[in-house]
């Protein structure tokens, strides 16, 4: 039960993402701000704070499995959030060895982690001539509203996530596969 | 130092062969989805239609709240078009009958006109917003196939770029490059038809670009508006695309660019018409068997 829930969460993010910019207000879409969604990412860095322990990577493998998801429904070329989620997620697994997993830690590696996942999408696209844009208009056109939009999704998923993440993970340390 | 110890190292490498080799599958020039593609594009957009219909219900209320606010002011105005319109639409019926009169009379039966509109609601929009895509609800079992123009009820929105069995990506002209023009014309009443491409989208003004083709004097003027042109032999002549806004000459000075300011809302529209070009049927089948 429990194996089939990440993996429903994570596809039901996935589709949200494709509704998101018909949710948001016109006005922000037609603007020159560039909002993108990454909350299938955001779950995948209260996985890997909550629910990974030191040894397990799932939140790893997620990442490769629903960033090569996102790429074939949404973009069209294959491998680039991929790999950038699933590096970027072993980077805040790495992180989160040397801090403790809570409320601050999340917040502080959510807000690294969209960043560097957004710069290394940036720097992908613009390396194969997609993306024609100067960084600086990047930075603040893109990477500012993206990070404090979803700032904002982080926080409205922590009351509902976190405690749950963090009992799983522990189920899952002592070997109760069921739930 | 644990952080790059040799495994970890090499396992990235590998990561960094597997990306590129990826890109370099998806970048190059194809036609067709891959059926692994095609499956994940299907289940996808049939969970995407489910969730889809609760969330435009609530949205639609929310927008019906809003449009009720200004019902007075439009109703006002709506009907003193509706007046013109009458006498409009009287002319155009015997245009039209005219028309079809004299093509009886000279035995043409097909115009680069005439299209099959096939429906669609779009069902997701691409969050990656670099990649100007939409999803709908229609794919190769409806007929739909890739290089179909789409449009709204304002005007051409974009194209079909690839089909699975019953889901397809659209491209909006937003996203357009020059890997993907368009024919376009501005028709004028003597034979100086002015033919170009659009050939991209600017994000600072927010227009397409409308590269003129022809060495032309002959002045562009503003507010001309820009229609789809049978000779790019993908669409049928005459969809709306935009107005013109302003023209300038592009960056070697070599030939006249118009800015063009696009007829549909790119944001904003959740029902589409596929336009399969009835004329070029034939064309199209033969041309693909040729390709194979």
């Amino acid at each position: 039960m429990k194996r089939l829930l990440f993996p429903l969460i994570l596809f039901l993010l996935t589709i949200l993402e494709g509704l998101a910019l018909e949710l948001l207000p016109p006005d922000l879409v037609m603007g020159n701000l560039l909002i993108v969604p990454h909350w299938v990412f955001a779950f995948l860095v209260y996985m890997a704070v909550f629910y990974d322990k030191d040894s397990t990577y799932h939140s790893v493998v997620y990442a490769l499995l629903f960033g090569l998801l996102i790429d074939a429904v949404y973009t069209g070329i294959l491998g680039v959030y991929m790999f950038s989620y699933a590096l970027v997620i072993y980077i805040v697994h790495g992180m989160k060895k040397i801090l403790h997993g809570n409320f601050y830690v999340l917040v502080l590696l959510g807000i690294v982690g969209i960043f560097l996942a957004d710069l290394f999408i940036y720097f992908i696209y613009s390396s194969i001539g997609l993306v024609d844009m100067v960084f600086e208009d990047y930075i603040v056109h893109r990477m500012i509203p993206t990070i404090l939009s979803n700032l904002v999704f982080i926080l409205l998923l922590y009351p509902m996530t976190a405690k749950h993440l963090a009992r799983w993970g522990r189920e899952q340390l002592t070997g109760s596969s069921t739930l | 130092m644990q952080f790059f110890r040799n495994k970890r190292l090499f396992i990235l490498l590998i990561g960094f062969i597997v990306l590129v080799s990826l890109i370099g599958y998806s970048l190059t020039d194809r036609d067709k989805l891959s059926t692994a593609e095609k499956f994940i594009n299907d289940a996808v957009g049939w969970s995407q239609s489910i969730i889809h219909t609760p969330v435009t219900f609530i949205t639609d209320i929310v927008t019906n709240i809003k449009d009720l606010k200004n019902t007075y002011d439009e109703n006002q105005l709506l009907k003193e078009q509706l007046s013109q319109y009458k006498t409009l639409v009287y002319e155009v019926q015997e245009i039209e009958e005219e028309n079809e009169e004299l093509r009886d009379l000279i035995g043409i039966t097909e115009s680069a006109r005439d299209y099959v509109p096939i429906q669609a609601t779009v069902i997701s929009r691409s969050p990656e917003r670099w990649v100007e895509q939409v999803t709908i609800n229609k794919g190769e079992q409806d007929g739909v196939r890739s290089n179909m123009v789409v449009i709204t009820a304002e005007g051409m929105v974009g194209k079909v770029q690839s089909t699975s069995e019953f889901t397809s990506t659209l491209q909006l002209l937003t996203g357009f490059d020059q890997y993907n023009r368009i024919s376009a014309t501005i028709s004028r009443d003597d034979e100086n038809d002015i033919f170009g491409m659009i050939e991209g989208f600017d994000e600072e003004t927010n227009s397409l670009i409308f590269r003129i083709i022809e060495e032309s004097e002959k002045d562009l003027e503003e507010g001309e508006l820009v229609v789809s042109s049978e000779l790019g032999g993908e669409y049928p002549a005459g969809l709306p695309i935009g107005t013109v806004k302003e023209v300038v000459s592009d960056q070697y000075g070599l030939t006249r660019i118009a800015m063009v300011d696009p007829a549909a809302d790119m944001y904003d529209f959740r029902n589409v018409i596929v336009v399969d070009r009835a004329l070029a049927e034939p064309e199209e089948s033969s041309d693909e068997e040729e390709e194979e």
